[in-house]
């Protein structure tokens, strides 16, 4: 299925990426937590599909399940304590649930990076810092460009190395690796060459001159606008939301949090439906797409 | 005399720029974690000091406007280092990257040796997937490239085999070994403890050893070649000389 979200423009979803995982990465408090898991999972299931359960299930759910036990074996602060270790040491129920949270959290966060690598491809990285890091932006978009250009270009070398008898796969194991290492002098002195004469190249036809338009594929339409007013509305709820101490929890020495009120349930609401964003937008899509689509 | 000018405006304008950022942004970012987030965020606060560290690098280079050729040749190296890293995939930390840096640093100068190693751990995770790993292991490689340049020319590091070899070694084991581990115990426990740091080291040192002999192995074979035709090209197109 197509990510109806990757087609917003580039800045919008940057912006959704970056304030996600920021909350993503303070946010202790159960609740917050649980809904952002559950969007993180939401989303990277409709991204990758059956891959994405795979890589939850066999790779994230045991990772959550060492991590959480990890932390109890180091950390021995808080009030409960359930039992004594060998060395004397004491494991805690509040040291426990820390290390629940903690591999949650991260947990998290490693989705919401699988689901980031989908969307935010490189070209629209390059495009959004192009104007404040345009030298880097162009080291980076040269790189991307330059691997695959040196793979075929090992290819070329190897295969002229085949016909006088010096290629990876003729002679002995010893002449193998050294016939490995000339392909690969070869191909360095070839790329620094090939460089010179493509900044050459740039330099004639003007790179670094004032007043050099840039092309772009992005538009920012007024469906961005409307995405990124919702969003801004959404985070300022949530930060309102955490500034009244909504969304914290204190682990030791003792488990504290603020009690469930009709506002918090407010602030959850906005923190899940930010979350969400991209779920809706491409359920919401999927549905006009069924509605447009002829019923002959 | 104006060149001369100019260079030392630069030079103290990173430095303006690093002593505010060490002066008053890095602590008031402790302080953040401190009293508003009730310092328990360790993986946020030092992933935050982590991208600081870097961003005087890239304002220094971008305000300088470099050359094409310039800008081409640290991204072939940044290139040859993401294709390394990409052709060794098969075989766990045994990769060519923090050479290639090492190299860079060398014989280019330490700021573009931090830039290639930075860019590299950055480029290369778009083939690898990025992660609230990328910034320390972008800080790490550049980190090292920079130290290699700064002692080439304070005169500590020679292009000899047999010295870039010990200190890609060290460099490996140490700084990027060191560092490293402190950024994934932050990832991983987002609870600081001395045992749990000391814990992280041991296991990971065995991984730290792959790195730091994957490095002094690929020293040992490419810096000589690599060195010299970096040096070719420089003299041959009259390169970042000063």
């Amino acid at each position: 299925m197509k990510d109806s979200f990757a087609t917003f423009h580039p800045i919008v979803n940057f912006i959704y990426f970056v304030v996600i995982l920021l909350f993503s990465m303070i946010f202790m408090h159960p609740v917050f937590q649980v809904l952002a898991l559950i969007s993180a999972i939401t989303y990277s299931i409709m991204l990758k599909g059956n891959s994405a359960i795979k890589f939850n299930l066999l790779y994230m759910s045991p990772l959550l399940l060492i991590m959480a036990l990890m932390n109890p074996a180091f950390n021995h602060e808080g009030r409960t304590i359930l039992f004594y270790l060998n060395n004397g040491n004491p494991i805690t129920l509040e040291s426990i649930l820390f290390g629940v949270a903690a591999a949650c959290m991260f947990v998290t966060i490693i989705i919401w990076f699988s689901c980031y690598n989908i969307v935010m491809t490189s070209d629209k990285f390059i495009y959004l810092f192009g104007k404040v890091l345009p030298a880097l932006s162009l080291i980076l978009s040269m790189v991307l460009r330059f691997v695959p250009r040196y793979v075929a270009q090992i290819k070329v070398i190897s295969n002229a190395q085949k016909c006088v008898g010096r290629d990876i796969s003729q002679g002995n194991i010893l002449q193998r690796a050294r016939n490995g290492i000339t392909i690969l002098s070869i191909m360095t002195t070839w790329a620094l060459e090939n460089a010179i004469e493509t900044a050459d190249s740039m330099k004639s036809r003007g790179y670094g001159l004032p007043n050099r338009t840039s092309f772009s594929i992005f538009r920012f339409d007024s469906r961005d606008r409307v995405v990124l007013m919702i969003m801004m509305g959404l985070t300022i709820m949530v930060v309102i939301g955490g500034a009244m101490g909504e969304n914290t929890i204190r682990f030791f020495p003792s488990i504290r949090m603020v009690a469930m009120t009709p506002l918090s349930v407010v602030v959850y609401f906005a923190y899940f439906v930010l979350c969400m964003i991209p779920v809706i937008i491409n359920v919401v899509e999927g549905m006009k797409w069924k509605s447009i689509q002829s019923k002959m | 005399m104006s060149d001369k000018q100019v260079a030392g405006k630069r030079l103290s304008r990173r430095t303006l720029l690093a002593a505010v950022l060490i002066l008053i942004v890095i602590p008031a970012t402790m302080m953040l974690g401190i009293f508003v987030l009730n310092d328990r965020k360790y993986y946020f606060i030092s992933l935050l000091i982590v991208l600081y560290t870097m961003i005087p690098f890239a304002m220094v280079f971008e305000k300088r406007k470099p050359q094409a050729r310039e800008l081409i040749v640290i991204a072939v190296l940044t290139a040859i280092a993401v294709a390394g890293r990409g052709a060794f995939f098969m075989l766990p930390q045994f990769k060519p990257v923090v050479a290639i840096v090492i190299i860079a640093g060398v014989s280019l100068g330490a700021e573009a040796g931090f830039l290639v190693g930075a860019v590299t751990g950055f480029v290369s995770n778009f083939f690898f997937g990025q992660g609230p790993w990328t910034p320390w292991q972008m800080f790490c490689f550049g980190f090292i490239g920079f130290v290699a340049g700064i002692l080439f020319e304070k005169g500590l590091l020679k292009k000899t085999k047999l010295s870039l070899c010990v200190f890609g070694g060290l460099a490996t084991l140490l700084i990027y070994g060191g560092i490293i581990n402190i950024g994934s115990l932050m990832m991983f426990t987002s609870q600081f403890s001395w045992q749990a740091l000391l814990a992280t080291y041991i296991s990971g040192f065995w991984f730290d050893m792959v790195h730091a002999i994957a490095t002094v192995v690929f020293l040992y074979f490419i810096s000589q070649p690599m060195i010299e035709k970096l040096d070719r090209i420089k003299m041959k197109y009259g390169l970042i000389e000063k």
